[in-house]
């Protein structure tokens, strides 16, 4: 697991870094500066010792108590030089105890810059980019850009030379794999190899670029900076939907969106005029951060945690800077304080959240966000229910008439009693016995005596407190469950206690319960008592001593505006006492009438108890109503004084029961239509989006960052060192964030995004730290390079394609990786670039070049995570969530973008290639090397089945001897030496061999995945096939083009 | 940066610091693949251990009714907690809410236990055989009051993810004793409880190949160990030879030394397909292992079985073992659930520290036995005479340790009358962890990362060691 090469190198890497004979302040003195001094001498005000500060121009030249700090072209004289040299360990610098000394070569460094004049210059990160001009060197010949004068340039310096041009057939997998993520079939190679135009390069480019595939690559990174995921992370870990998000960002790329409008509409869709759907879903980016739902927590303090998160990203992925240090104090090395930090707080804090995020879902805010497919459905959706609409009041006033009609003639005695029972899993009634009429229901029984009383109709159970009934184990709902209960109820004046429920008794109280307290009618689901429950009560009171309908409908979205009551068929205002459900509340308890739990008795009488595992929901037919009417049909048809539900009742009765079926038919369609468009409506897709509340949140600097100290108010700002030089002032909302993080002379917005282009295509950018462009991160290799591009980027209008294109057609780009001993000797990472790009493939990327090479991708762009392959029992074993249900079929096979992302599960197959885990924005993946590499591509599924197929479709070629270099090129691209053919001939054959004597194995290994076999085919011809094409995806050129 | 730049700064950073000794060995363990180092060991300073089996007791397990006796408690059961001691500090959302805080009494008898008297309760009668192996800090402290955070922090450092475990800081700071198993392995057993999460045992932001392998107790203990079905042992040796052969005419060709590299990684993984099942294959182990172990140790998947293969991993020189045994969030009927609990765990850890002690392994193992936070001491939901519940309390808890340089039988720290509050010798993680890291030789304010734009450590900038945690330095 250990590898060393490097070792040897140490002093050349060194000689790297300092060949130069010159000390400059920017490079070599300030790094210096701030990693020895600047924790006691630096920006945080709270930690300067002696009052001095070596971070500022003024500081450094400052007159310190025993003389002048640095006295330009005078070391003796200069204090910084006596301290750092000092043998009185009482005045030496740095102390002991800080751990940081010098060495003796540091010592020299600063020596040096001092002896040569001290010149000062700022940190060149903070000083808007000027554009070069692209310098000449005596390999311009060489140069296709100007991009490659800078490292030629930077070439002839160091003595170095470029490395020839690549062979055309690794540089289209090359520059297929970066821009696309899959390698080129065969055919494309043959066609680029065939066409002799001296733009075929430049032109194949522009091919890839416009390929959707393309977006599918590109986002992989942005991913990573938006930490998406499918599970909102932290202890419990649930699912969540911003899959609509990510589509959306694969959009924008293949759209070619300019970056500036690309990061607007994350950052601030929701506030631009007008916003588009499209817009509010791009604020899905700074709802991606993590969410906590465990029970317990104190809300404020996770709250404060998104909103640093947010910052935190914000900061990395648009100004390269690590600010959370400013968090908890000023910052130790950059210029940003502790209150510069809470205004930056300022812009992301007016989000309409709840520190405890939902469980199961999204989280508020959050917008229905049907895909343009679903959009186009729902306008379909909503012509047909217009149609059906009009087809029903075409007939309606005919119907009425013939009601009225059928009202006077019909024999009442001879209607049977009729009511609502679609759905109905639980009737008890109090007629004298005790009874469940659902058919196979368990029996009810009373817990004590129950007598009977006068009901609404018939008899009812008189409640007084003593006893109970207990109706057995039905309606055991859980939180995901829409439900109806209705009852009669007779309540006893100011009553308290339960008329229908399945609930426990104690804290926990899992359960719901359609309860009264004090006289007023509650609707109650509860995981916990008071964190984890949903508790709402109708207004006004019932009325004591009289009989009324209750009705109680929940559909299953869990909070307080899934939840409505009805007294008499009216619905009744709600006041919301609790809206925190958070978990399902399923229980063990039977389902209990007259009693929430067994110990909060109803006292009143009840009658005709029904439960429904729907919601009778009034918007599709007038069902409460007609449940509310406790009058047989027959006592209803009579003209007299009826009240409107009575008349509802019968109306209904007529066109459901006794009237004639053209209008059943028609009535049936309009309902029909209504409910497909409320059921299609709550299929749709949601995703987490920035909100503006209302009247904004005042932010304050958190003492030591801590979400309960809070100290001085403040208003949103940008840090001043950063806006110094910008045009425009920042606005106070994140709009004007975005504005300012886009305005033509600011420092490091262009710089940043080149870098991180840079790095995607040579695995390193231009600054190493590509999330840390402050004092403490690495200087770039090529200064006035990334100056060029960063420019260059704004000048062309923030065009990434465009971007691309220049760094992929650049000489640069298209050299030989090959390495000769000399040249790694001198530059072993290749920071210089005298060879091309070598680095091992994304792990997004290593499985779907496997998947393209065997034929096995499914190429369809966007939608829900899909669950491909991965070791059995994972998520049982250490999760509390569900198991991981496997995709089946063509889910098996999509970009691995697609993948699902459990943030506290990863699928190994994906985490041993360095995918991230998206608990947190990360611009910069490790990159390593491990046996758990070796293992995942010699044993996991995807490569043994991809390996597999791509030997099956070999099989298919009608010359043997073509088969080896057919699979070959599939995935390598080049043709193979001969030496490599000898070698791969003689695998087949020692597989060939050893297959043919175990026919058994043979038959197992061909089985493995769930791709089918053809059933002609020869499994030992198959397997030593697999076996080669397994060698041949195992590679190191394979994961490393 | 790639994992070469990021151990180059490393030795960098820490070269002139470290003594030519150890700066060696460091060099020699990259270089020598396959052999073992040398005993000396230590980064900063000597190693009083080489290796830690950590059992951790995830959902945290209540001080009170293990550790932490409290007698005078049984005259104030059911009574209010004093505002005098809770002091008006946050309470969870799950109690915070509660109009009442009755003093629950634990229902568990103590007594004293070996020549030192540690006192423990009844429920632990194995781990009283070793009382005086264990050095018993009942002054442990944290910051979190819930489940994420506090574990997150025990394992990282940090309440938030994206910090390394301790685990791959010493992977990254030590490296492997055996380079055919992970330096770091994490073992998981009890179902239901609190979740765990793959960061507790992760590389956060340092390079991944310093994450802990999870072995699992069903399929391959290591992802995608076993060759694939009708592949056998011979096929993959002529695969790997052919692979070889292919990779050395790419290494001639592009001469970059990543792919030497991958070709040794395929090597060690051929090895590792060989050296886990031998490791996780117990039937060698004669009969009074399992009984001393108990029998679920012959079960994969337990407590015990982790604790048999926890032995068997350092016996081989694996530097971080840990186990995750979940189940000990007891909001409600502790008395009963953490009977349970312990019948799961009381014999196989005391088991393991016997063990290691007869084979001479435990004077330089550091065994750990501690959850998250503690319990307590007031009644979450309804107190009755022989029920009662506890939830999260992160102010005082305890946990022990073993073997590894600390000192045997004792017992540090002290919390008030209703152990609520720590009133003597608090130790905060960060103490602990740097504690932690000194038995192992290394100054945790010297093993640094630099991440973005500053120098990470485990203790971040907190941290003292707990010297009176160590044992005397036997002069041999």
């Amino acid at each position: 697991m250990r590898r060393a090469p490097w070792l040897a190198l140490l002093p050349l890497l060194a000689g790297l870094a300092h060949g130069e004979d010159d000390v400059r302040f920017g490079r070599d003195v300030q790094p210096l500066l701030a990693r020895h001094c600047l924790h006691c001498h630096g920006p945080d005000g709270e930690a300067r010792e002696a009052d001095l500060r070596l971070d500022t121009r003024d500081g450094l030249f400052a007159e310190g108590s025993d003389g002048r700090i640095v006295v330009p072209g005078n070391p003796a004289a200069s204090e910084l030089i006596r301290r750092i040299t000092s043998d009185d360990p009482d005045t030496r610098m740095p102390p002991a105890e800080a751990k940081k000394p010098l060495t003796a070569e540091q010592i020299d460094t600063l020596r040096k810059w001092v002896s040569a004049g001290a010149e000062w210059e700022g940190h060149w990160a903070f000083v808007p980019p000027q554009r070069p001009t692209p310098p000449t060197s005596k390999f311009d010949e060489v140069a296709r850009n100007p991009v490659d004068r800078f490292v030629l340039t930077r070439l002839e310096k160091a003595g170095l030379s470029p490395s020839p041009v690549a062979s055309r057939e690794r540089l289209i997998r090359r520059v297929s794999l970066d821009l696309t993520g899959t390698p080129p079939t065969p055919e494309e190679v043959d066609a680029f190899l065939a066409e002799d135009s001296p733009d075929a390069y430049e032109r194949l480019v522009d091919r890839l670029l416009a390929s959707p595939r393309y977006g599918e690559r590109t986002a992989i990174e942005w991913l990573d900076a938006a930490r998406y995921a499918d599970t909102s992370g932290y202890q419990f870990d649930g699912p969540r939907d911003m899959w609509r998000w990510r589509d959306w960002v694969v959009e924008a790329l293949n759209a070619n969106q300019p970056f500036d409008e690309f990061s607007t509409e994350q950052l601030a869709g929701d506030l631009l005029p007008n916003a588009t759907l499209d817009q509010r879903i791009a604020t899905g980016f700074n709802r991606n951060h993590r969410g906590n739902s465990e029970g317990g927590i104190v809300p404020e303090e996770f709250a404060v945690e998104y909103v640093v998160d947010r910052i935190d990203t914000t900061a990395t992925v648009w100004l390269g800077l690590t600010l959370g240090c400013a968090r908890c104090h000023d910052h130790k090395y950059d210029p940003v304080s502790q209150r510069e930090y809470y205004q930056l707080f300022d812009y992301f804090n007016d989000v309409p959240e709840h520190g405890r995020a939902i469980k199961e879902g999204n989280s508020p805010p959050y917008v229905t966000a049907p895909t343009r497919l679903q959009q186009d459905r729902f306008a379909a959706l909503a012509d047909r229910w217009n149609v059906a609409q009009v087809n029903w009041g075409n007939v309606e006033p005919d119907a009425a008439h013939e009601w009225q009609m059928w009202e006077k003639t019909v024999d009442p005695t001879k209607l049977a009693p009729w009511t609502i029972d679609d759905g109905l899993v639980a009737a008890v009634s109090f007629d004298g016995t005790i009874e469940n009429t659902v058919e196979d229901a368990p029996a009810a029984k009373s817990t004590g005596e129950i007598t009977f009383t006068d009901g609404p109709r018939g008899r009812a159970g008189l409640f007084d407190g003593d006893s109970f009934v207990d109706a057995g184990d039905v309606a055991g709902f859980e939180y995901r469950d829409p439900f109806t209960v209705t009852a009669w109820v007779k309540p006893e004046e100011s009553a308290s206690g339960g008329v229908v429920s399945r609930m426990s008794d104690d804290v926990y109280s899992d359960g719901w319960a359609l309860h009264v307290e004090n006289g007023r009618v509650q609707g109650l689901f509860v995981k916990r008592w008071l964190d984890d429950s949903l508790r709402v009560e109708a207004v006004d009171p019932l009325e004591p001593g009289v009989w009324q309908h209750v009705a109680l409908t929940y559909d299953g979205s869990r909070s307080a505006a899934g939840v409505r009551l009805f007294v008499d068929g009216e619905e009744r205002k709600l006041r919301v006492l609790l809206d925190a459900l958070n978990q399902s509340f399923a229980s063990d308890e039977p389902l209990r009438i007259g009693s929430t739990g067994t110990k909060r008795r109803f006292e009143g009488a009840i009658a005709d108890v029904r439960v429904f595992e729907r919601v009778l929901d009034e918007r599709v037919a007038p069902e409460l109503q007609v449940l509310s009417v406790a009058e047989p049909i027959g006592e209803l048809v009579r003209g007299r004084e009826r009240t409107r539900a009575q008349a509802v009742k019968s109306f209904q009765y007529f066109l459901r029961v006794a009237g004639p079926g053209k209008y059943r038919e028609r009535l049936a369609n309009a309902e029909k239509a209504t409910r497909a468009l409320i059921e299609f409506e709550a299929s749709l897709p949601t995703v987490m989006v920035m909100e503006q509340l209302a009247e904004s949140r005042p932010a304050f600097v958190l003492k030591r960052g801590e979400y309960d100290k809070p100290g001085e108010r403040v208003e949103a700002g940008v840090p001043t060192a950063l806006s110094e030089s910008t045009n425009r002032a920042p606005g106070r909302d994140r709009l004007g964030l975005a504005r300012w993080l886009f305005d033509p002379r600011h420092p490091l917005t262009a710089r940043v995004a080149v870098n991180r282009e840079w790095q995607r295509f040579f695995g390193r950018g231009i600054v190493e730290t590509t999330e840390d462009f402050g004092t403490q991160g690495t200087p770039p290799t090529h200064p006035e390079l990334l100056d060029w591009l960063a420019t260059e980027f704004v000048r062309t209008g923030w065009n990434v394609k465009r971007l691309h294109r220049l760094i992929v057609t650049s000489a640069t780009y298209r050299q030989a990786a090959a390495v000769t001993p000399a040249l790694l000797e001198r530059d072993p990472a290749n920071r210089l670039l005298a060879r091309g790009p070598r680095f091992r493939l994304p792990a997004e990327v290593v499985r779907d070049q496997a998947l393209a090479a065997a034929g096995l991708l499914v190429e369809r762009v966007g939608g829900p995570s899909v669950k491909p392959y991965q070791p059995e029992g994972l998520w049982a074993e250490i999760a509390s969530t569900k198991t991981y249900e496997r995709s089946d079929g063509p889910d098996l096979y999509r970009r691995s973008l697609y993948s699902y992302v459990k943030r506290t599960v990863a699928n190994p197959a994906m985490s041993v290639f360095d995918a991230t885990t998206r608990e947190s924005c990360l611009v910069r993946r490790t990159r390593t090397n491990t046996p758990l590499q070796s293992l995942a591509l010699q044993n996991g599924t995807t490569y043994v089945e991809a390996a597999r197929v791509l030997a099956q479709r070999s099989l298919a070629l009608d010359d043997p001897a073509d088969r080896l270099q057919w699979m070959f090129r599939r995935v390598l691209v080049r043709r193979p030496t001969n030496r490599e053919l000898s070698i791969l001939t003689g695998a087949l054959d020692a597989h060939r061999e050893h297959f043919a004597e175990h026919r058994e194995a043979a038959r197992e290994l061909v089985r493995v995945g769930d791709a089918a076999v053809p059933d002609a085919t020869d499994p030992v011809e198959l397997a030593a096939h697999t076996a080669v094409a397994s060698l041949i995806l195992n590679l190191d050129e394979a994961v490393t083009p | 940066m790639t994992p070469t730049d990021t151990r180059r700064s490393f030795l960098t950073r820490t070269s002139t610091a470290l003594g030519t000794a150890a700066l060696a060995t460091l060099l020699g363990r990259d270089v020598a693949v396959a052999g073992h180092r040398q005993p000396e060991d230590g980064l900063h300073h000597t190693a009083r251990a080489k290796r830690v089996i950590y059992l951790f007791q995830s959902g945290g397990p209540s001080q009170l009714d293990l550790f932490d006796h409290k007698p005078g408690l049984v005259d104030r059961q059911g009574q209010d907690l004093p505002a005098s001691i809770r002091m008006g500090q946050r309470l969870t959302g799950m109690t915070a809410t509660q109009d009442a805080f009755p003093v629950a009494a634990s229902t568990f008898r103590f007594a004293r236990h070996g020549e030192s008297g540690l006192e423990l309760s009844e429920l632990l009668p194995h781990t009283a055989k070793v009382a005086d192996e264990l050095c018993l800090v009942k002054s442990l402290h944290t910051t979190a009051i819930n489940h994420d955070p506090a574990i997150t922090f025990l394992q990282t450092g940090a309440q938030l993810a994206g910090r390394p475990s301790v685990g791959a800081w010493l992977d990254y700071g030590l490296g492997s004793e055996n380079e055919d198993l992970p330096a770091y392995v994490a073992m998981v057993s009890g179902s239901g409880g609190q979740p765990l999460y793959d960061r507790l045992w992760g590389s956060g932001f340092l390079p991944s190949r310093y994450q802990g392998v999870k072995f699992r107790s069903v399929g391959d203990p290591v992802p995608f160990l076993s060759n694939p079905p009708g592949v056998d042992a011979g096929t993959r040796r002529r695969f790997l030879d052919d692979l070889r052969a292919l990779n050395e005419l790419g290494l001639e060709s592009i001469g970059d030394p990543e792919i030497a590299t991958r070709v040794a990684q395929y090597e060690l993984a051929f090895r590792m397909q060989s050296s886990v099942p031998e490791l996780t294959d117990l039937s060698a182990e004669p009969k009074h292992v399992f009984e001393a172990y108990g029998e679920d140790a012959r079960k994969p998947g337990t407590f015990a079985h982790n604790c048999l293969l926890a032995r068997r991993l350092a016996e081989r020189g694996v530097r971080f073992v840990q186990l995750f045994h979940r189940g000990w969030d007891q909001h409600r009927h502790l008395p009963r659930d953490i009977a349970k609990q312990c019948a799961d765990t009381d014999q196989a850890s005391a088991a393991l520290v016997a063990d290691l002690k007869n084979r001479g392994l435990l004077d330089d193992t550091l065994v750990v036995w501690g959850g998250e936070f503690g319990r307590t001491v007031y009644c979450q939901g309804a107190l009755t005479r022989d029920d009662y519940g506890r939830d999260h309390h992160p102010r005082c808890f305890s946990v022990w340790m073993a073997g590894g340089g600390v000192r045997g039988g004792h017992v540090h720290g002290k919390t008030d009358d209703f152990g609520y509050n720590v009133v003597e010798n608090p130790v905060h993680v960060h103490d602990f962890h740097a504690t932690l890291l000194h038995l192992l030789g290394i100054d945790h304010e010297r093993l640094t990362f630099p991440f973005q734009g500053r120098d990470f450590r485990l203790t971040d900038v907190h941290g003292n060691v707990v010297d009176s945690l160590l044992a005397n330095r036997r002069t041999t």
